[in-house]
């Protein structure tokens, strides 16, 4: 009998919820948070103005290593590993899997280097580790007591996505009955912004900071940034079931695939992101036409939301899912996308709700069905999908739990 | 300048810990349980707050037991000897620390702040 691997608990930190009623709540009502940060005013962002982390992750004396991300990350994890209610055994033996995103507070973290000295002498001994993309993994395994296989992602946009898909695989495939996965980002930094900046893709025009993130709407002019964490254990059913767990949702396939074409824009066909949906699906065994709710990625860039509604159009054809895109709600959090969007979807599905794709007045493609009113909808499959910048991308089939 | 509050300040930092676990009896690693990486994040803080070189080696009592074993093979006075070695130290809290040493690193809040006052002079 093959091995079936579900969702049995979900840690988030987002700037709609902490939770999944929160999350639910947050969409019907409409409430979210957008603004133009104070050391940059040409952009938006989306933060999430009330976490504190000294409450949220408890005491430990490791968090001056955790560079902002690295926090949510942490966050996220210590309340999903609590939600789960294992054990300190079954913890012991279970598997670890962390998108992460590299600290870009450049200005904040660096003062000054020069020929290799730097003129701070306030400077922690291990300064370093709030570099290095590990540093949330090893935090995680040290507050919840986790000590099994492990892996550190770092695939940019579509890094939390795929920690979930590699967890999902490891215990499909008999090596763990249960793993961690998700990832935290945030790069609402100085340093964050103007890389951003630079590469001329996020949002730095005028206007109503609430309207800047509108993917696939015709007026789009990059992705606003946007930060948090989202973490769920996964477990095999009948791991699960023997311990009488909530089942959340089950995993049904994962695929993800590289378009070695741009370091930054996607393959303009989406020929490799459709690779990676159709891998999905396959481990699935389902057919395009079985997917009831497309989470697209939705950023609002030009490029993305062009590759990704031809995309759409073309996998779909005439069945037409509807289609959300979370990052008109939170913005973009780069390499945590992926699981928030997850956490999302999911409180979505509990719900029976999809919410409105915001801002998105003239569509870019008419030929799909995007969620354009929020409503009241039942539904019991999704495929999520993430493209990140220098080709990667992934996708995952979830369903309702197994009757 | 009140040493004891700077360094509790420190220390509640670093060790993420509430200031009232600190006062000058406190035990650095057998009571407030600090780690090596906390002891380098705590000399580097020393060093920024208090504009002094903070030797590692020294104002932990690293050497403390490798010391006294050098000075029974030379057949020294043993306080004499780590007094030369640990100059921020009195003759009477050297004492204290040689009959305290079965109880594991006999290091006190106060060694700090006498390590601190001696490289200010």
């Amino acid at each position: 009998m093959s091995r079936r691997v579900v969702i049995t608990s979900i840690g988030v930190c987002s700037s709609i919820g902490f939770n999944l009623e929160q999350i639910a709540d947050n969409l019907k009502e409409k409430r979210f948070y957008f603004e133009r940060p104070s050391f940059d005013p040409q952009i938006v962002s989306c933060p999430i103005v009330s976490v504190d982390f000294k409450k949220s992750i408890g005491p430990f004396k490791d968090r001056r290593y955790l560079n902002r991300g690295a926090l949510l990350c942490v966050a996220a994890a210590g309340d999903a590993a609590r939600n789960s209610l294992l054990d300190k055994l079954s913890l012991h033996e279970a598997g670890l899997f962390v998108g992460t995103g590299p600290n870009m507070d450049v200005g904040g973290e660096c003062p000054e280097i020069r020929q290799g000295k730097i003129g701070q002498s306030d400077l922690m001994a291990l300064w370093m580790l709030r570099f290095l993309p590990n540093t949330p993994t090893s935090a995680i395994s040290k507050i919840t007591g986790i000590h099994g296989e492990n892996l550190t992602i770092a695939t940019a946009c579509s890094a939390s996505l795929q920690a979930i898909g590699e967890a999902y695989r490891k215990i499909k495939d008999g090596y763990l009955e249960i793993a961690l996965a998700g990832g935290g980002d945030s790069r609402l930094s100085p340093g964050g912004i103007l890389a951003y900046k630079k590469a001329q893709v996020i949002f730095a025009a005028g206007g109503d900071p609430q309207k800047a993130s509108r993917p696939f709407d015709k007026q789009r002019k990059g992705f606003v940034p946007g930060e948090g964490g989202a973490f769920f254990m996964l477990e095999e059913l009948r791991h699960a079931r023997s311990r009488g767990a909530e089942i959340i949702a089950e995993i049904k396939g994962f695929g993800s695939s590289m378009d070695g074409y741009n370091m930054t824009a996607p393959q303009p066909e989406g020929l490799w992101a459709q690779v990676a949906i159709m891998n999905a699906l396959a481990e699935a065994r389902m057919s395009p036409e079985q997917i009831d709710v497309i989470s697209a990625h939705g950023t609002g860039t030009s490029l993305n939301d062009e590759m990704e509604a031809t995309l759409i159009d073309r996998i779909y054809g005439k069945h037409k899912p509807p289609v959300i895109a979370i990052k008109s709600w939170i913005g973009h959090a780069s390499a945590a996308c992926g699981a928030l969007e997850l956490a999302i979807f999911l409180a979505c599905m509990q719900s029976c709700y999809l919410p409105e794709i915001r801002n998105l007045d003239e569509s870019c493609h008419s030929g799909i069905n995007f969620v354009r009113m929020g409503q009241n909808y039942s539904f019991s499959s999704g495929l999520i999908e993430n493209f990140g910048f220098g080709g990667q991308n992934s996708a995952l089939v979830v369903t309702k739990p197994p009757l | 300048m009140d040493f004891l509050s700077e360094i509790k300040s420190i220390l509640t930092d670093i060790l993420d810990i509430e200031g009232f676990r600190i006062s000058e009896k406190t035990y650095l690693i057998r009571d407030l349980e600090a780690e090596s990486i906390d002891l380098l994040e705590l000399a580097v803080c020393l060093n920024a707050k208090f504009k002094i070189e903070v030797n590692d080696d020294e104002i932990y009592l690293k050497q403390l037991r490798a010391f006294i074993d050098e000075a029974q093979r030379e057949k020294s006075d043993i306080i004499k000897y780590l007094a030369e070695k640990y100059p921020f130290l009195s003759p009477a809290r050297i004492e204290e620390i040689l009959a305290d040493l079965d109880g594991g690193p006999a290091l006190k809040i106060k060694d700090l702040i006498s390590y601190v006052k001696w490289q200010r002079k």
